[in-house]
């Protein structure tokens, strides 16, 4: 089966090793966001589903980018599409 | 969200409720449960984590895909049996039809307080299943699993795999991790 997995520790993220991770500084038990943020919410799952068709390889640690409670999420219109903070490569 | 249709929280004690708002609320509190994450999982993973990094390309589109979700949140049926407080490596199935209402949330070591206001947050089962409705995803698995809290990642890896296992028997194609 294929995975994705989120992470709010840097550290943990990289050292679990998993196929695909992605990496939020947001606090504990808020690894989707904000109470009654659909937008934010649909957001995270879209950047999982792009990473889950578009990860070129095993391990990528990607940090999104998303400062807490500080952000506005546009609306997906192409789901199909990959969302770009989820695919870009860090550098190593 | 009224209270009738929210999930409930098995009840911790008070002192350690109030070190988890500090925790979730300060910048000194995240450093801190940041630095106790580390303390505790760096050591644990660097023993057993695998050198070859598994990995399974996606089988078909994600409209096609069946997705289900593994969270590591504390989550259960308000009918299940809790996890135990201070560690507990066993997991409890959540049908996809779960309301918030049926839900507990079973943990110490996080702020709960807006995960209660809004389950999606460490279970996105609601925002799957109208992904499913839209043709975003293909289906939403029948059975998804809750984790509580372990001491011990060495422990997680036996239930770990049965998860696995029933997850690969019901044909789901992509599994998405949610972590407290």
């Amino acid at each position: 089966m294929t995975t994705v997995a989120l992470a709010l520790v840097k550290e943990v993220a990289d050292a679990a090793r998993a196929p695909r991770m992605l990496y939020l500084h947001w606090p504990f038990g808020h690894a989707l966001g904000e109470p009654g943020n659909v937008a934010q919410q649909r957001t995270i799952l879209y950047d999982m589903l792009s990473m889950a068709r578009a990860a070129s390889r095993p391990g990528l640690v990607i940090e999104l980018p998303y400062r807490w409670r500080r952000e506005t999420y546009p609306p997906i219109v192409d789901w199909t599409a990959d969302s770009v903070a989820a695919v870009s490569i860090p550098p190593d | 969200m009224n209270e009738h249709n929210a999930p409930t929280r098995t009840p911790i004690d008070p002192l350690r409720e109030r070190i988890l708002r500090w925790i979730s609320g300060s910048g000194r509190g995240q450093a801190f449960g940041h630095l106790l994450s580390r303390l505790i999982a760096l050591p644990q993973l660097r023993r057993l984590t695998a050198s070859e990094i598994p990995w399974t390309p996606l089988v078909r589109p994600i409209s096609e895909a069946t997705v289900a979700i593994v969270t590591t949140s504390g989550v259960h049926l308000r009918r299940d049996k809790p996890f135990q407080l201070h560690s507990d490596s066993s997991f409890r199935v959540i049908p996809r039809e779960t309301k918030a209402a049926d839900l507990t949330i079973t943990h110490q070591a996080y702020d709960r307080t807006d995960a209660l206001r809004d389950i999606n947050l460490v279970f996105p089962l609601e925002r799957l299943r109208e992904l499913e409705a839209e043709g975003v995803i293909g289906r939403v698995a029948d059975e998804h699993f809750g984790f509580g809290l372990s001491g011990s990642a060495k422990a997680l890896l036996a239930p770990g795999r049965t998860v696995g296992r029933r997850l690969a028997d019901a044909h789901v194609d992509l599994v998405l991790l949610v972590p407290a």
